[in-house]
């Protein structure tokens, strides 16, 4: 009966970002939630786990408040998590999280068959966590999954890819990166939000793991997008065209 | 003093949200307009427990505290009231008054199934002669061998159509005054009663409304909540929390106003910018936001109170008079802001002012929460 690992993100919920009247963007009343992908995962672990028995493993690298993240994919039909905390883990960069989530299910975890991770995170969206940390494992990674299922000894999943619908086998234990189409999440009812925080969590501190290396990628700035309207009219001929070149030319838009 | 909710109370919440999202928002103007009880939803919300939040796990709840379960009615009647109400009135109270009163086996034969959400509970106290006045009940119960048999009429009872089990109020022993009336547990299938006439409503139009009729109806003297005698003081202590649950109900109401007069303000353009820009609508807006905060307090410390086991009745007669009060007044003013559009059927607001009118009148009319909060203020 398979182990199944699934690792998310807490993200900020991009609903509760507001742009202050200077432009920038307004974290100061944000709550968070499980990246829309990583909720797939969190879902596919727990539909293999109810359809063929095994165990089923929520795995998370962020900041210690995020307590409330852990409960939810514990009531997401997970039955333990791992809970990778350190208050220098608010900006981690994917090098880093796989390493990370790496280092934990290989000394920790140990013994597993299926990794899932989403394909990609909700604030992000760098695609690279799952890809990485298959690397670092050394095991097969399958991304683009929409459906997946699991034998004795290997697992059989569909990717979308530009062409149409690929499948492929791998032996286990394997990562599978998935996209949404792979399910339809559960919303918990009451029962499963109270049990979950009565379920095992390991905690993991910075002081458990090896030194982390310095970030890959450096953010210089971040700022709200903004959408100007200039209220111009353009027809379609071949004057119009021109006109409307003429005008993006003035704005600097082309050179 | 501490002001947050627990992580688990606001996981909750947002599982409610997205539930309402997915399952109410789609089907709440239809249910609405046909006034139909959707048993499909109730399904759902059996699914996940949603129907006994605050009665212990080993009586098929969900084994929450109940502000818990307040936000859980919040969060519905946000979507639709009448939803919100039915789960307030089947949990908070009549789920609530077998677990408080009930026996060991009154709690295993009707509690659990109910509290699993196989069927829902009503509360029969109104008849059409007495309302506010309690007193002036005329159904009567007899001890006849093993049977009480009751007899009379009961009106405006919610869930009246659709209920499994009812919780009866009679005279036992109508000299004996205060201490002369009993509370009974009526299965749906007892022999002598009836539903008798569906009431259509202004509001609250998906939720079911209806007379009950007792005519010799028997049931086994096992089915006597409590002792007897005891019937007056177990209906207003499943009043003082049903009225905390009509708060939330009207919080959700409130919110929904304040959502959609937002939404609409911002973007509906008169004089070349949004109506929103005007401080004739912004303050409107405030006012609401306002009241809404302060509705929110008022319930959630009257549940709290009710969570620590501390008196609460004063309390929760102050939320439920001031959150049906602001929600009345503030869903005119959302129809307002809406103009033209918020009159017509379809229109959110249009349904939430209809929905409003009634918070203000049952589990006690506005001027009977005076009459509560007075009582103990000059005491």
């Amino acid at each position: 009966m398979p182990t199944v690992i699934a690792c998310f993100k807490w993200v900020i919920d991009e609903a509760y970002i507001r742009r202050n009247p200077a432009g920038d963007l307004d974290f100061s009343s944000v709550d968070y939630k499980i990246g829309e992908y990583d909720r797939n995962a969190i879902e596919e672990a727990a539909r293999l786990k109810e359809a063929v028995g095994g165990k089923a493993i929520a795995v998370t690298v962020g900041m210690p408040e995020a307590t409330k993240g852990v409960k939810d994919a514990l009531s997401r039909g997970t039955d333990e998590a791992y809970f990778i905390a350190d208050t220098s883990f608010g900006n981690l960069d994917s090098s880093q999280t796989s390493f990370i989530l790496a280092e934990v299910i290989r000394t920790k975890i140990q013994q597993y068959d299926i990794i899932l991770c989403g394909e990609g995170s909700s604030d992000l969206y760098a695609q690279q966590v799952g890809p990485r940390l298959a690397e670092h494992l050394g095991i097969p990674c399958i991304s683009f999954v929409q459906k997946l299922s699991v034998s004795k000894d290997q697992l059989v999943a569909e990717r979308r890819v530009e062409e149409g619908i690929e499948v492929v086998t791998a032996p286990l234990p394997s990562l599978v990166t998935v996209l949404p189409d792979i399910n339809v999440p559960r919303i918990p009812g009451v029962k499963d939000t109270l049990m979950a925080g009565k379920k095992p969590i390991v905690k993991i501190t910075k002081d458990d793991l090896p030194p982390v290396s310095e970030p890959m990628l450096r953010t210089i700035s971040l700022t709200a997008s903004s959408m100007e309207r200039s209220c111009e009219r353009f027809g379609i001929d071949a004057a119009e065209i021109a006109r409307f070149v003429g005008s993006l030319r003035k704005k600097g838009v082309i050179a | 003093m501490d002001f947050k909710f627990t992580e688990e109370q606001e996981l909750i919440r947002k599982n409610v949200r997205e539930f309402c999202v997915k399952n109410v928002e789609p089907i709440a103007v239809e249910i609405d307009e046909n006034s139909r009880h959707p048993a499909e939803l109730f399904e759902k919300l059996s699914d996940g427990g949603w129907m006994g939040i605050p009665i212990p796990l080993e009586y098929g709840g969900a084994g929450a505290d109940f502000l818990t379960g307040i936000i859980v009615v919040e969060e519905l009647s946000r979507s639709c009231a009448s939803t919100g109400f039915t789960i307030s009135t089947h949990a908070g109270i009549v789920c609530t008054m077998i677990l408080l009163f009930g026996t060991e086996e009154q709690k295993k034969n009707y509690l659990t199934p109910m509290a699993e959400g196989k069927h829902l509970g009503a509360f029969a106290l109104t008849e059409p002669g007495a309302g506010t006045d309690v007193m002036a009940l005329t159904t009567a119960a007899v001890l006849e061998g093993n049977d009480y048999v009751i007899n009379g009429t009961k009106t405006f009872t919610s869930n009246g159509p659709t209920a499994g089990t009812y919780l009866v109020f009679a005279w036992t022993d109508k000299s004996a005054g205060r201490k002369g009336m009993s509370t009974f547990i009526v299965p749906r299938e007892a022999p002598g009663f009836r539903v008798g006439e569906h009431f259509k409503k202004m509001g609250l139009r998906s939720s079911q409304t209806s007379e009950l009729i007792f005519k010799d109806c028997r049931v086994p003297k096992n089915n006597l909540l409590g002792k007897e005698g005891a019937g007056l003081p177990m209906a207003m202590a499943g009043f003082d929390g049903g009225r905390i649950g009509i708060a939330a109900q009207c919080i959700g109401i409130l919110q929904a106003a304040l959502d959609e007069s937002i939404r609409y303000s911002k973007e509906r353009i008169q004089f070349g910018s949004p109506i929103a820009r005007n401080q004739a609508i912004a303050w409107m807006i405030a006012d609401m936001a306002t009241d809404l905060s302060a509705a929110r307090f008022l319930a959630y410390h009257a549940a709290w109170l009710k969570d620590q086991k501390l008196p609460f009745s004063k309390e929760a007669a102050m939320a439920k008079l001031y959150a049906s009060e602001a929600a009345m007044r503030h869903t005119v003013k959302a129809v307002q802001i809406h103009g033209g559009y918020g009159y017509c059927k379809g229109a959110k607001v249009e349904r939430l002012m209809r929905d409003a009118k009634i918070t203000e009148i049952y589990e006690g009319t506005s001027e009977a929460m005076r009459m509560v909060i007075s009582g103990t203020v000059l005491r």
